[in-house]
């Protein structure tokens, strides 16, 4: 059970309310996975803190089984500068599972993300990507009941993030765990979520149920024609610049 | 790269110490204000080979690692108090801003009273001395700690306990290590003065001693070999946290610089 009740968070921002969130009624069943998409400021990663209970609703209600545990996958990397790849991921398991139970999470976990042979670095010495991909490790290595991810796949190239969105349906897959993953990529939302989650300042103003089998591919015609379609809803004749933009990709 | 900067290093100490035995040659200075290098290495060694100095560096130097180790333990878990408890910080903080402005040395006639000149008010001034820094620096170094990093200890279920011993600790280390650093060196100097004052054995008593047998040499002698015990001690603290935590190093020579 993952749910958004009527859930608002505002803040003050220099005495001003920002609604981040605005009544946002939201069901995230068991085991499926939800991609959200928006744009920029439009309360993604404020929706996905609410459910990660990191931020309290300012009104209405979050409700998350207490016993599920929660990944997460915030949108920056955020290690720990003191511990090395290994280590960082290893860091939500330690004390939690044996020293072989965890060496097999971080050592799968590593591989899933193609970053064995980097275990032992720091992660100063790692480039922005490959942060990115052990922040990912370390969520996967706890094999939680809730995957939440914040634009996981930004900072990476596109066959890198090709291979990553593979990987993570195929955890999906394997485990079901609850999925939310937000994005800013319409293309990568069709491809990964069975449905879709339109959001517009501070609301939920759609949800589209993708029906198609996975893995998907970017080229079938079906997502083409989901991806267009959210995204002239997204646009909504609202913002010239993002509509002249839009239509000369068609 | 370290090999030439340490050469660079010596040479500089060596030059300092041409200049000084030029200046002697050249009859700049007076052998008694300043006597010769020559003659400082010999009353060193009269000192070692009668066995003083060994027996005076080896007291002050307890007496620093007593007193600092003291401090550590005092400053480390107040520290982590302080930053935890807004009350603690609203009661204690005053208190320790106004003992943190008096200059130990002149705390050293109230200390001779109630202490006396023994061992107790030693140990006394070196913590007077060196508390602060550590406690500061440690203090600085837990308010620093990104609150991102602790969300992540949030997430994955961290308990309190947790929290501060993965999170904050760790990442506050590197401002306690600077801290560290700089408390070593006013322990040190600041046993050196209490020595001074009021000791009858130690390398400051070895100086004090000296001037009044109006023995310049072992007074420069003594000099020399607190300096360098100073040098020495910092090199071996950084080498060692070094070792220990290898993500520190770029701190460290930032530190240093
Ligand atoms: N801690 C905060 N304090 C004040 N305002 C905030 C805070 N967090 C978010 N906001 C505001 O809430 C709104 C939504 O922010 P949020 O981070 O949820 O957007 P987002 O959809 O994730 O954007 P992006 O795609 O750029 O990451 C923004 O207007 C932002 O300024
Ligand atoms: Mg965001």
């Amino acid at each position: 059970m993952l749910e958004l009740i009527d859930a608002s968070r505002h803040y003050d921002v220099a005495g001003r309310a920002v609604r981040a969130l605005d009544g946002v009624r939201e069901l995230f069943p068991a085991g499926s996975i939800t991609a959200v998409v928006g744009r920029s400021g439009c309360g993604k990663t404020t929706l996905l803190r609410l459910l990660a209970g990191l931020t309290e609703p300012s009104s209405g209600e979050v409700r998350r089984a207490p016993s599920h545990s929660v990944g997460v996958v915030f949108q920056e990397a955020r290690l720990m500068p003191w511990l090395d790849v290994a280590a960082n991921v290893a860091f939500p398991l330690k004390g939690r599972l044996s020293d072989a139970d965890m060496a097999a999470h971080v050592d799968e976990a590593l591989a899933l993300v193609s970053l064995t042979e980097v275990r032992r670095a720091l992660p100063v010495q790692l480039s922005g990507g490959m942060a990115q991909r052990v922040a990912i490790a370390r969520a996967l290595a706890q094999q939680p009941d809730i995957l939440l991810l914040d634009e996981p796949f930004s900072a990476l190239d596109a066959f890198t993030r090709r291979s990553l969105q593979r990987v993570l349906i195929d955890i999906w897959r394997a485990r079901r765990p609850t999925v939310v993953l937000v994005t800013h990529d319409v293309e990568e939302a069709v491809l990964l979520g069975e449905s879709v989650v339109e959001m517009e300042a501070g609301h939920v103003v759609g949800r589209v149920t993708i029906d198609l089998p996975f893995p998907r591919e970017a080229t079938d015609p079906a997502v083409v024609d989901h991806r267009r379609s959210i995204l002239a809803r997204l646009v909504g004749g609202t913002d010239p610049v993002t509509q002249a933009i839009h239509s000369g990709r068609k | 790269m370290p090999a030439r900067r340490f050469l660079a290093s010596t040479a500089v100490f060596a030059s300092v110490a041409m200049i000084w035995w030029l200046a002697g040659r050249a009859g700049w200075t007076n052998a008694y204000l300043l006597p010769a290098p020559s003659a400082v290495i010999a009353a060193l060694s009269d000192l070692a080979a009668s066995g003083a100095l060994l027996k005076h560096t080896l007291i002050s130097l307890q007496r620093v690692l007593l007193g600092f180790a003291l401090s550590v333990a005092l400053a480390l878990p107040l520290a982590v108090l302080l930053s935890a408890s807004r009350l603690a910080r609203s009661v204690l903080d005053p208190l320790l801003e106004f003992i943190r402005q008096i200059p130990p040395l002149a705390l050293i006639p109230l200390l001779i009273l109630w202490l006396g000149i023994g061992e107790a008010q030693k140990l006394g001034i070196i913590v007077l001395a060196s508390f602060f820094p550590v406690f500061l620096g440690f203090r600085g170094g837990i308010a620093g700690v990104d609150p991102k990093l602790i969300e992540v200890g949030h997430v994955a279920g961290l308990t309190r306990r947790e929290i501060l011993t993965r999170i904050i600790l760790p990442s506050a280390l590197p401002e306690l290590v600077v801290g560290l650093r700089i408390s070593l060196g006013y322990s040190w100097r600041a046993l050196v003065g209490a020595e001074l004052i009021a000791s009858s054995a130690g390398l400051g008593y070895m100086i004090i001693d000296a001037e009044n047998l109006a023995r310049t040499d072992i007074v420069l002698a003594g000099i020399l070999v607190i300096g360098a015990i100073g040098l020495l001690s910092d090199v071996v603290l950084r080498f060692t946290i070094g070792r220990a935590f290898p993500w520190l190093s770029a701190d460290l020579e930032a530190a240093h610089a």
